[in-house]
């Protein structure tokens, strides 16, 4: 036995422990699957028709190549967009300037506490560039580079801003736990409008930015499509309840314009929060019309630059004035609400109509003064009031079967504060309701890690990682309580929260809260429903289609 | 021969009931050796914070090493050491390891348990009590590349099924789901 291999012996072939090099000195993985794939050339040449100068060399090229055919002045480029940036926003170089690396968000980014990638730490990946803007624009930094930390702008550093940069879904949640506040999302913002100069970019962002401002969906579906599409859901409703409701697309003349985002015209299950809505406007015979123009609330240019978020965003208030609406209804989505809540009155504000006035609701009267900047109102706000008044006839025990928790989508909730109406809806529509564990919602919730533009299967195992802390929490209370549905105000989430429910809490379904309020909603005294939006039975329903044969089974 | 194999199964006990007495140590050095497989920055956060809810990793390894030690003493319920391993792997396969790194903290036991008993044994002429303690680890390492591949298939499914709910509409608007329940089905 003497000649067994020793412990150390056997390891030494295979080495399991990571390298002990600085990160700064750390190489990065460029291998598939750590990165999304770059744009189509024709989307960027597209879109540099339309704002030029913003968008760098259309071409074709792959971040698993040696050479990114980065143009040759791209160096100049960045720091020059750099240095710009810097005199024009204020919160830029106050945020290069002003963190002391206290580390308080070390272990608040949910990309970090799934992967344990210390670039993933926001104070390290907000490094990556501060360390630039030390090198390139601070003495100290450029004379003492080891010292401070500083390093020049090379292509291995852009490189490295291109991976992690893309493993941020601007949620904010370290800038909740920052004594200085600095907001970590604007950092990122501001690093991917200097990689878009220098033609760095992707598909699943780009398509959908090019998409919305052609024909005001992200898909790039044409009106009369949209309408069909549109049309089949309206047929659905009727299948279910017996009620062929409106669904106004285009319409002058009405009160309220009801922006949502276009993913839950097209995408399952996204779909039945978008019934949920028409049901609930048809029921309260709603002054009101959407728009296949404004057709995606969600802002994909705020993924991209802040010119591109402007003019995405430019299209509301076109559209209001377009068709002489007074206020905007908004639909439940994350980002559309961050760049509503924080940006759009800056950036657009002056365009709105002489018509536009601050949302009053046509039902309960309630002027929601909150929202008399913008004139755009969240739809959970709006809902959150009628149950209040009680304008909605209502009978939760249609959820009955349900066990539902929420995630508190991190724009609207950390965005703009929205965190005890959508439960208070909830809680109306449903008997069942659960929380997940305290530091794991309302301000302090975990991001799905599909926002900010990175909610594409290419990069599936870097969305399950950073979706681990929501995951977990979700599992606790499916042990704990039973909890099966999942419940969210976003489009983004309805999309990615399924695979991330799948793999970490397998049986959890995910729903928009409008679709629990539309399934809950008495379009009249005594009406009763078999079946579910998703046409599934409700219970005591179940029997029904037992002795239906699928086609193909009776031919065999 | 009654007598042989009771003697033999004390012996086998005995090395058992050593690592018994030792299980709250082991598992926690067993532990630090897989915190080991991270980043040194990352292992000094995962090490600190005990809250399972901000640590999730952290909390999975500690649970998962102490559980599996227990387990792997009893020896008794398969379904429930599947269900002890597939708490890392299926954490591990998606942070950024290769699948033979994903899987490691076995192999890691095993070092610990040479470090701790190889030569203390090997003085003592037991080494054969170690090997078959080993077999156990590498039963172990068997059910986890099991675990493993289930959980690659498991991603698999889930980016074809994301694809088709993104377009289920538009599938549906150019006529490409056959609605078989519908009055005018075919049939």
């Amino acid at each position: 036995m003497s000649d067994m291999p020793k412990a150390d012996e056997l390891f030494k072939s295979i080495d399991y422990t990571p390298p002990l090099t600085g990160w700064m000195e750390t190489p990065v993985d460029f291998s598939p699957g750590n990165w999304c794939y770059p744009a189509k050339p024709e989307k960027i040449e597209y879109i540099n028709s339309k704002l030029p100068g913003l968008w760098g060399t259309p071409r074709e090229w792959s971040p698993g190549d040696a050479d990114w055919k980065l143009p040759p002045n791209w160096k100049e480029t960045v720091v020059n967009g750099f240095r710009e940036r810097l005199e024009k926003f204020r919160t830029l170089k106050l945020f290069m300037d002003i963190c002391v690396r206290c580390g308080a968000c070390a272990d608040k980014c949910h990309f970090f506490i799934g992967s344990g990638d210390p670039k993933n730490m926001p104070v390290l990946r907000a490094e990556l560039m501060r360390s630039v803007y030390r090198g390139e624009f601070t003495l100290a930094g450029k004379i003492l580079s080891q010292l401070t930390g500083s390093r020049v702008m090379e292509e291995d550093v852009l490189k490295e801003w291109f991976i992690y940069f893309y493993q941020c879904t601007q949620c904010r949640r370290c800038s909740l736990y920052c004594p200085y506040g600095i907001d970590t999302a604007e950092v990122t913002m501001m690093a991917r409008e200097l990689m878009h100069l220098v033609g760095l970019n992707t598909n699943w962002i780009m398509e959908p930015v090019s998409n919305c401002n052609i024909t005001g969906n992200h898909l790039g579906i044409q009106p009369h499509a949209f309408k069909d599409i549109v049309d089949f859901m309206v047929d659905d409703i009727e299948e279910i309840t017996g009620r062929r409701v409106k669904a106004p697309l285009n319409e002058h003349g009405h009160e309220i314009l009801f922006i949502t985002p276009s993913g839950d015209v097209f995408a399952d299950p996204g779909i039945y929060t978008f019934m949920g809505y028409l049901m609930l406007f048809d029921y309260l015979d709603l002054d009101y019309t959407m728009s296949t123009y404004a057709s995606e609330g969600g802002n994909f240019g705020s993924f991209t630059n802040n010119e591109v978020m402007k003019k995405l965003n430019a299209k509301m208030y076109h559209e209001a004035n377009r068709l002489g609406c007074k206020w905007i209804l908004g639909g439940e989505c994350g980002h559309m609400w961050r760049v509503v809540h924080q940006y759009m009155d800056t950036m657009n504000g002056d365009t709105q109509g002489p018509q536009m006035a601050t949302p009053k609701s046509p039902i309960t009267g309630t002027v929601f003064d909150t929202a008399a900047a913008t004139k755009m109102l969240h739809i959970v706000e709006f809902t959150a009031d009628l149950i209040k008044h009680g304008k909605l006839n209502l009978d939760p025990s249609r959820n009955d079967h349900l066990r539902v928790t929420f995630h508190d989508s991190c724009n609207p909730a950390r965005g703009m504060g929205l965190l005890d109406e959508p439960r208070y809806v909830l809680k109306a529509v449903c008997n069942n309701f659960f929380e997940m564990p305290e530091g794991t919602t309302r301000e302090q919730t975990f991001c799905c890690a599909g926002g900010s533009g990175l909610n594409t299967e290419e990069i599936l195992e870097i969305r399950l990682r950073g979706g681990l802390p929501r995951g977990n929490a979700l599992k606790y209370v499916q042990d704990k309580h039973g909890v099966n549905t999942l419940a969210c105000i976003c489009a983004i989430d309805r999309a990615t929260l399924i695979p991330l429910a799948d793999y970490w809490a397998p049986g959890v379904q995910v729903t928009g809260t409008h679709e629990l309020v539309a399934n809950a909603l008495v379009f009249e005294e005594g009406e009763e429903r078999t079946m579910d939006l998703r046409q599934e039975p409700l219970p005591g329903f179940e029997d029904e289609d037992d002795n239906w044969t699928p086609p193909n089974a009776e031919e065999a | 021969m009654h007598l042989i194999s009771l003697a033999l199964k004390r012996e086998r006990m005995r090395f058992e009931t050593e690592l018994a007495d030792r299980k709250t140590e082991l598992s926690e050095k067993w532990a630090d050796l897989v915190l080991g497989s991270y980043p040194k920055e990352t292992r000094k956060i995962w090490g600190r914070q005990k809250d399972r809810f901000q640590n999730p990793v952290g909390a999975a390894i500690f649970d998962a090493t102490r559980e599996l030690f227990d387990l792997m003493l009893e020896w008794k319920d398969a379904e429930k050491i599947a269900s002890g391993l597939d708490k890392l792997i299926r954490i591990r396969s998606v942070q950024d390891f290769s699948p033979s790194q994903a899987v490691s903290f076995v192999f890691l036991l095993k070092k610990l348990l040479r470090e701790e008993f190889f030569k203390p044994m090997q003085a003592g002429g037991r080494l054969d009590e170690l090997l078959r303690f080993e077999a156990k680890v590498d039963n172990l390492a068997m059910m986890s590349f099991d675990i493993y591949a289930k959980g690659r298939e498991t991603m698999y499914r889930l980016r074809v099924e994301e694809v088709k709910r993104a377009q289920s509409s538009l599938l549906r608007k150019a006529g490409m789901i056959a609605d078989v329940t519908a009055d005018s089905s075919a049939d």
